[in-house]
């Protein structure tokens, strides 16, 4: 960076304004006896924005802070990000070439669809059984290497297809089972402090799964090969112009280029997404796992029984997470340790969004795909920002938990 | 024997045990024909470590109820600080002026050396200045491991404060997920600062004896078992004293039931905040002992399945008691190394560095689910509880308390001292006011 | 002498106006009692006075200080404790335990043997005595709200709340209860008594406030109060007749 000196600055005055616009408002509207659940987190965006230009005005006029006024403090913060990134360092590539700009954006949301595929199963379990499952990484991993065993050594030659849903039925077995035996139990009050210890037992499942895994793996990185490569194709036939293809990568308009595994992990992600759609919203059991979310009693009266949905929504949970793997297995290459920070990506995802709701969780896991990719793209020390990649998530996760505990779509806690 | 007394012949007897134990080791000759090899001693030092780490987040999350998965975190905040004092700090008798010199007391001045980039040839500012800027004779002297520790705890103890506060308002599943994060956001920034803290390669401390100790040599095990031990009986007689007093009774309140606790009056926010300044200042002494003991820290240490270890100590033993915890924690430690041995049935070759893992996580789910106090609670319990049914029934089948005379409104429910009482409580009443 | 004064309470959740301008002072040791349908605001202006919740707007003093800016131990600490409507005894901790907290927190320096007598006393006076080495949880629901009570009277507030001190309870255990709050009440403790059992509350209590929805409809006499039209209309009637 050259004149790196602008951007510290400018992001030391987001924080400070920031910080201090979360602090002081609430007081201020609570001396004026106000609506004070939105203060502490509009102030900090508001202050965020425009410092004291916009914290005076806030403060003498308290106007009512609504989702309106912060989304628009919220564009205005990411405006000066972005301006003063561009003034800091002019000759990134990210400030420099459009193309690549654009790439890294279609990468990102490329990559935000199975992320947000993986949070869709985690804040399921928790809309349904009120726990956020501390073993999700570890069926994200079990679903990447159940697909690369079948299709790399124990059935070579197989559709990958028939990998995956093997990895499906391996991951929804597993969850089905462990619910069954160390989840049920908490329903019929045969378990005392339910929260603790379901964190503790998903957490002890985690490090169970993870050890069994390598104890039959061994540690050795794998990566499955490309599930469909593209057929070599250019469009208009001579340039290539608007469309090239070759088997491991598509590129369009000649700038932006994704690749092949990429892009069919987010074919099968929003595949999975339409049939998860179509299950919870035009079935009848689908329809009994939303009332049940809703309200636990009043559903139970109507004659669902709430166990069974219990079992279906861990299952199913794991399942997504699994299929998320599944199909990333020809992305990344594959340890029994690639579940931590994919479950750690998960719960940032899900607090972005509101844990419980499922909008949240897919809009979560696109921000986070695109700011993962401009934090990849866009960083000039290639070494350090990689180091830190796993930190950005976890910066959001702790801002939303101090600011905003609810998250982007969440119920009042 | 009552079960107080019972606990203080087996506490002592215990503690004369321990610090008998390396007579047997195989520095000092053995014991008859018990030699305990060097690998041992290493083991028991490691077992205390995870043992101050147990006990002390069995506190935090046993007791206060505040389930933080970010004690790793404190333990490498400890560490490192400590390792990082020993790397940058130097005492001097006279300014280097190519460092940044501070003036202490006399002649004396503290020299903070330069962050040296990687992979260039950076001196070090030290280094040059004893060729260019330093008068002969000049003492170079390193920080004493004991201060530089002392600041490990000082820096565990600040980041307690801070953490506890934040999440004063966080419960429980909020609270996990912002502990993991905290304790991810700082295996990050280790890993990538590696300018300062050497990243993945590990930060070296130097030796908690540089110079031996009272004969032995800086290699020995037994300076360290010794001071490990202390730390850990230290910690020990601290957390007795701290869960025996008022502080025991409120976080335990805190953790039953948060706003009833508030509304009898227990400063909630002042002991959740000391909760975690206790507990982290805690691991942080254990991880700067540690650290120094083994000779490096990496960010390794941090990351979440050595949380898990910790906590699947504590739970086996017994998560709500600070003893079954580290008894738990020493146990589990042993038993791991024992289980390393390979066993080969036939063709089936059993690895069981890999498998004994696997068990171990089989039996934290099940210990969850099965007996969710661990297993050494239980047992704990019996002894200590064993007579309060058999006292209520018998308090109960007095005579004198046996029937609740409603239709007597003048009379407190019983027998003609507990008039008396009645009016005891009166007094107190009125002279408290 | 206490004095307890509320200044026109507002308290809004989201868009629901749960308190609607609720004013009332509390001098000398009264024997409050507080009525009103379900959902009526009881429970959320007994967590207003006793600082679990802030009011909207509006103020609450106590002996002159201000208490509603206090967070709920520094109300506690001024000198008003209440029960809650689901009993809340400290379950994992035992009953001697349960009572020692309250007295410990009021005073810095004291140790808890200093209190043990004291626990013994409250202990016998409700009939539990016998269970004081058992964990709270192992009590029967009516014990632990006696329990409930008893922490009460360690903490030794100048003035008590109870929600519902009577729901669920066995006649005999009531007489315990009813027992409790005029000897308590005689050594000059007010109290505010939240109930739906008319009967005791019209015998206990020598003052009635009427809270009908989020509106104190009336406040005094109870012979006087059950008369009062609004009241009748609003409360009594459809419960009584
Ligand atoms: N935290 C809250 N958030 C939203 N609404 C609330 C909250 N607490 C109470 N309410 C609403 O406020 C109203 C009054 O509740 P409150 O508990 O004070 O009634 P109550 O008089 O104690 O009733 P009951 O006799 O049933 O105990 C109810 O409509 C309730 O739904
Ligand atoms: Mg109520």
């Amino acid at each position: 960076m050259e004149n790196a000196a602008i951007f510290g600055w400018a992001l030391l005055w987001i924080i400070c304004w920031g910080a201090l616009g979360g602090v002081v408002t609430p007081r201020i509207y609570a001396r004026k006896d106000l609506e004070i659940s939105q203060a502490s987190f509009g102030g900090a965006v508001i202050g965020a924005a425009l410092g004291p230009f916009s914290l005076l005005p806030l403060w003498v006029a308290t106007p009512k802070i609504t989702n309106r006024l912060i989304g628009i403090a919220i564009a205005i913060v990411v405006g000066i990000f972005i301006a003063a990134f561009a003034l800091a360092d002019p000759d990134n590539l990210c400030v420099a070439n459009g193309g690549f700009v654009i790439s890294q954006l279609a990468n990102g949301i490329v990559i935000g669809i199975i992320y947000g595929l993986m949070a869709l199963g985690l804040t399921l379990i928790f809309s349904i059984l009120g726990v956020v499952s501390f073993a999700h990484g570890e069926f994200y991993m079990i679903g990447g290497m159940v697909t690369y065993f079948i299709s790399a050594k124990w059935l070579p030659g197989v559709s990958p297809l028939v990998a995956i849903l093997a990895s499906c039925i391996v991951t929804f077995a597993i969850g089905y089972l462990f619910e069954r035996i160390f989840l049920r139990p908490m329903g019929s009050g045969e378990i005392e402090r339910p929260t603790e210890y379901a964190i503790l037992v998903t957490f002890g499942l985690a490090f169970f799964l993870q050890y069994f895994t390598q104890a039959l793996t061994s540690a050795v990185p794998v990566k499955a090969q490309r599930f469909f490569p593209f057929p070599r194709a250019e469009l208009p036939a001579d340039s290539g112009a608007l469309l090239k293809m070759t088997p491991g990568n598509v590129t369009i308009f000649d700038a932006v280029s994704i690749p092949n595994p990429r892009f069919t992990a987010a074919v099968l992600a929003l595949l999975m997404l339409a049939a998860l759609l179509w299950f919870l919203y035009r079935t009848w059991v689908g329809k009994a796992l939303r009332a049940v979310s809703q309200d636990r009693q009043a559903a139970a009266v109507t004659g669902i029984n709430p166990d069974s949905m219990n079992s279906l929504a861990f299952s199913m949970g794991a399942m997504l997470a699994g299929l998320s793997g599944a199909s990333l297995v020809q992305v990344f290459s594959w340890l029994p340790q690639v579940g931590i920070p994919a479950a750690a990506r998960s719960f940032v995802i899900i607090v972005l969004g509101g844990m419980g709701s499922l909008p949240g969780a897919f809009l979560g896991g696109l921000i986070v795909g695109l700011v993962e990719a401009a934090g990849t793209g866009c960083i000039p020390d290639a070494t350090r920002a990689a180091a830190y990649i796993p930190a950005y998530g976890m910066v959001i996760l702790t801002l939303v938990l101090l600011l905003k505990p609810t998250g982007l779509f969440g119920r009042e806690l | 024997m009552n079960p107080t007394a019972l606990f203080r012949v087996a506490g002592a007897a215990a503690v004369v045990i321990l610090l008998l134990i390396p007579l047997a080791s195989s520095e000092l000759g053995g014991l008859g024909p018990l030699v305990l090899s060097g690998y041992v001693m290493h083991l028991a030092i490691t077992a205390f470590f995870y043992a101050i780490l147990a006990s002390s987040w069995s506190l935090l999350a046993g007791y206060a109820g505040q389930f933080s998965f970010g004690h790793m975190a404190f333990m490498a905040i400890g560490g490192y600080t400590s390792g990082l004092i020993g790397k940058f700090i130097r005492f001097t008798t006279a300014p280097s002026e190519l460092c940044t010199d501070i003036p202490l007391f006399g002649s004396w001045w503290l020299v903070v050396l330069n962050i040296r980039r990687v992979g260039t040839i950076d001196e070090s500012c030290l280094d040059m200045a004893k060729t260019e800027t330093l008068p002969a004779g000049t003492l170079i002297v390193f920080p004493p491991v004991w201060a530089s520790i002392a600041m490990g705890l000082v820096m565990g103890a600040t980041f307690g404060l801070l953490v506890g506060w934040l999440v004063l308002r966080l419960r429980s599943t909020y609270l996990a997920l912002f502990t993991i994060g905290f304790s991810e956001i700082l295996r990050a920034s280790i890993s990538a600062e590696i300018p300062i803290t050497e990243g993945q390669s590990g930060l070296e401390l130097v030796p908690l004896f540089p110079a031996g100790l009272l004969g032995f040599s800086s290699t020995s095990k037994i300076p360290p078992y010794y001071a490990m031990l202390l730390l850990f009986l230290v910690a020990m007689a601290m957390m007795t004293w701290l869960a025996g007093s008022r502080f025991g009774l409120f976080i335990r309140a805190i953790r039953e039931d948060e706003e009833a606790a508030a509304a009898l009056g227990v400063n909630i926010v002042r002991y959740k905040v000391l909760v975690f300044v206790i507990t982290s200042t805690l691991a942080a002494a254990a991880g700067a002992l540690q650290g120094h003991y083994i000779g490096i820290i990496t960010p390794n240490t941090l990351i979440i399945l050595q949380m898990s270890l910790v906590i699947a100590m504590a739970v086996i033993g017994g998560l709500e008691n600070i003893y079954t915890a580290s008894v738990g924690a020493i146990v589990i430690t042993f038993m791991l190394e024992l289980l390393r041995t390979n066993i080969t049935i036939g063709p089936l070759h059993i690895d069981m560095t890999l498998w004994r893992l696997v068990f171990f996580g089989l039996l934290l789910m099940l210990t969850l689910r099965f007996q969710r106090n661990g297993l050494l609670y239980p047992i704990l319990e019996r002894i200590s509880r064993g007579g309060v049914a058999a006292e209520t029934v018998s308090i109960r089948a007095a005579p004198d308390e046996d029937e609740v005379d409603v239709e007597d409104e003048e009379h407190p429910p019983s027998g003609p001292d507990e008039n008396a009482d009645a009016e005891a409580v009166n007094d107190h009443a009125e002279s408290d006011r | 002498m206490l004095n307890l004064t509320a200044n026109n309470i507002f308290k809004n959740f989201g868009g629901l106006e749960v308190l609607k301008d609720v004013s009332f002072t509390v001098e000398g040791p009264e024997l409050i009692g507080l009525i009103g349908p379900n959902g009526a605001g009881k429970t959320t202006l007994t967590n207003i006075l006793d600082g679990a919740l802030k009011p909207s707007s509006g103020t609450v003093y106590m002996n002159g200080e201000r208490i509603d800016t206090r967070p709920p131990y520094g109300v506690a600490r001024a000198g008003l404790g209440r029960t809650f409507q689901v009993t809340r005894a400290f379950r994992r901790m035992t009953v001697l335990e349960n009572l020692l907290i309250p007295a410990m927190a009021m005073r810095a320096t004291a140790r808890q043997r200093d209190f043990e007598k004291k626990a013994q006393d409250v202990l016998e006076f409700l009939t539990i005595a016998h269970l004081r080495n058992e964990y709270a949880r192992a009590l029967s629901g009516g014990q632990q709200k006696l329990l409930e009570l008893g922490r009460l009277l360690m903490l030794d507030p100048q003035m008590i709340i109870l929600d519902e001190p009577f729901a669920g309870v066995h006649p005999r255990l009531m007489e315990v209860i009813y027992r409790y709050i005029t000897e308590t009440n005689a050594q000059g403790k007010a109290f505010i008594i939240i109930s739906h059992d008319m009967d005791t509350i019209f015998t206990l209590s020598r003052r009635l406030l009427v809270l009908n929805y989020g509106d104190l409809i009336a406040d005094g006499d109870p012979a006087v109060v059950r008369e009062d039209p609004l009241v009748k209309a609003a409360y009594l009637g459809e419960d009584e007749e």
